[in-house]
């Protein structure tokens, strides 16, 4: 094999050559070497959005020089905005039916692909995440022509696009998310709990709640606030769904569309702020990095 | 509803609510088809409406759907003046997966040293890392891309600061928007999807395989390439998808990045469908992106399966 002559005289040369002085002083560089590069990737995740943060409270909003002091009139402005405040609304309306339709789909099918067999179980599941993975462009598109095409063409359904169109294209799309963090969860769960219980007594109903759904709670949650967060988000979905509702980031888009920085900073700055808020304290309840990156960890 | 309370009535709701769940088919019944029915109705009935659409025409006047199969649609994407891949429709498409390809690989090269970090170190330096690292990534997408807004263009942050420092004498044209706008916009953007793809294949590793190859004689590089690169496979390939498929179908971010520089295949739909209603034209361009994604997944399937896929 290539490699293990390779190997061979990797070794040959670091211990010819090299003392141990050399070696540890090589692993001490390696060592900086990553927490510069990892000191580098942060700053370049965080600086725009510190400069917008910065933004947000200077009187010139667009650029930081010229710089002409500080003010907190662009909060004001914002917070006097009715039509924006009631795009926000409509987007949290939105996002929470979406997910809670999501939840409960999503947590049914979850059960249905963890613990039953049944034919084509493997394209259920395949379809179960296909709203997650097709982009929003091409969603947003084929529920466009859906909605205003072949409904009403084919079926005489008409649904006018609007608020009920964007809640029906969010329910599809956090579907995903809620049956991976659910089936994750299932999958580590210890059955013979289950089983324990029936033993003792129990009907499947209240193993269901006393057993099955505390151990479940937290992925469903994470499920829940993970399709919430999708929905509020999502632009390009709802930009074709819409009809001529408003919801936050179609408000964004217009803002930016037309050059209107000031109160863009400020309501992107708040939800910053609002996120970190709620990241800190998901992050000291329940193990977020493990439900985000998908490995069910159990040392918290 | 509380079970303390369990009359005569509710006894026998409880009962039959039980009961149901007795036979193999209305298990199945409870659980997998509402979904089912959920994703036939809004998911499977119109992406295959949307082939359909490509394949016939529509009346310009009426929208009205002309039911004759043709291949219109697809001709018009690559029929222009010139030879076809001098359209608009081809340009985009190619630009597109070149945008979309190199912001990927930004993507591996910049997440694997913190991914790796992340793995081997714990505790509270972890825990604000780890917050640092999320925080941009639930941010809104379109509060990300707006912030790089601010940053590029002929008077915005960067090129402005510069000036202001005298490092410069005019707007430097890389920090202009265009093409290079746009890969840093949607490298921030999806960064975090390969860095918590790759997190979660390195967390699981063992760490003393990486000893015991170092051990044995392997150099650093060695060891790298044979311990860590294989186990992390999984990783590498989700992260890719995860950043590959959504750059290609990118609209916000070649938006206002681009500032009508660069025309994205994701852009071009939407200009068309939105000024124009050309469904065929949508439909049609729609399935290169679909057709993309079928062969970019059915790739990756061959080295992982559909729940290592699942990270994110």
């Amino acid at each position: 094999m290539a490699t293990e002559t390779d190997t061979e005289t990797g070794t040959e040369v670091e211990s010819g050559s090299a003392s141990v002085f050399d070696y540890e002083r090589r692993e001490q560089l390696l060592k900086y070497g990553l927490y510069v590069v990892a000191g580098a990737l942060l700053v370049f995740l965080w600086i725009p959005l510190a400069v917008m943060m910065f933004l947000s409270f200077a009187v010139n909003a667009s650029t930081i020089f010229p710089f002409k002091g500080f003010t907190s009139a662009h909060y004001a402005a914002t917070f006097a905005d009715g039509a924006l405040l009631t795009a926000v609304w409509h987007s949290v309306q939105i996002a929470t039916l979406a997910a809670a339709v999501a939840t409960v789909l999503g947590v049914l099918a979850s059960f249905a692909l963890a613990r039953y067999d049944f034919p084509l179980k493997e394209t259920y599941r395949t379809f179960g995440i296909l709203p997650m993975v097709i982009p929003g462009v091409v969603l947003g598109i084929a529920l466009l022509i859906y909605f205003r095409t072949l409904l009403p063409q084919l079926f005489g359904i008409v649904i006018v696009p609007g608020f009920w169109t964007v809640v029906l294209t969010h329910s599809v799309y956090g579907f995903p998310f809620v049956v991976l963090m659910v089936t994750a969860r299932l999958y580590t769960f210890d059955e013979s709990l289950e089983e324990a219980a029936r033993d003792l007594g129990a009907d499947p109903l209240t193993t269901f709640r006393d057993v099955t759904l505390p151990i479940v709670a937290p992925a469903i949650g994470a499920g829940f606030l993970f399709a919430w967060i999708r929905s509020f988000e999502d632009f390009i979905r709802v930009y074709f769904v819409k009809g001529t509702l408003n919801v936050l980031t179609t408000s964004m888009f217009s803002m930016i569309k037309y050059g209107t920085a000031p109160k863009m900073n400020a309501i992107s700055s708040l939800i910053v702020f609002a996120i970190a808020v709620v990241l800190a304290v998901a992050m000291n309840v329940g193990n977020v990095t493990g439900m985000v990156a998908g490995t069910e960890g159990e040392g918290e | 509803m509380s079970t303390e309370t369990s009359g005569r009535g509710e006894a026998s709701t409880r009962e039959r609510f039980v009961g149901a769940f007795n036979s193999r088919a209305s298990k199945l019944g409870i659980t997998a088809l509402p979904g089912l029915t959920w994703l036939f109705l809004l998911l499977l009935a119109p992406l295959t409406f949307m082939i359909a659409v490509s394949f016939v025409s529509v009346d310009t006047l009426t929208y009205q759907i002309i039911w004759e199969p043709t291949l219109e649609n697809y001709q018009g994407l690559f029929s222009g003046t010139g030879p076809f891949w001098e359209t608009a429709f081809f340009q985009s498409l190619m630009l597109s997966y070149g945008i979309a390809a190199v912001t990927t690989v930004l993507c591996l090269v910049l997440a694997f040293p913190l991914a790796y970090l992340l793995a081997r170190r714990s505790g509270r330096t972890f825990k604000i890392v780890i917050f640092l690292v999320l925080l941009p990534f639930f941010t809104m997408y379109l509060v990300r891309a707006y912030s790089w807004y601010l940053m590029f263009g002929p008077s915005g942050v960067l090129n402005r600061t510069l000036l202001k420092l005298g490092i410069v004498d005019g707007p430097i044209a890389a920090f202009n928007f265009g093409v290079p706008a746009i890969i840093v916009g949607l490298t921030h953007a999806y960064f975090p999807y390969m860095l918590l793809s790759l997190y979660a294949s390195l967390d699981g590793l063992d760490f003393s395989l990486v000893e015991a190859a170092r051990d044995l004689g392997a150099s650093r590089v060695g060891a790298l390439k044979d311990v860590i690169l294989p186990l992390a496979l999984p990783g590498i390939i989700s992260g890719s998808l995860f950043v590959f498929v959504p750059s290609l179908g990118a609209f916000i971010t070649p938006r206002f990045l681009g500032q009508g520089k660069v025309l994205m295949i994701g852009q071009l739909i939407e200009e068309r469908i939105t000024s124009l209603y050309a469904i065929g034209f949508g439909s049609a361009a729609s399935m290169f992106i679909v057709l993309s994604i079928v062969v970019a997944f059915a790739l990756a399937f061959r080295y992982v399966s559909i729940e290592e896929l699942g990270g994110v």
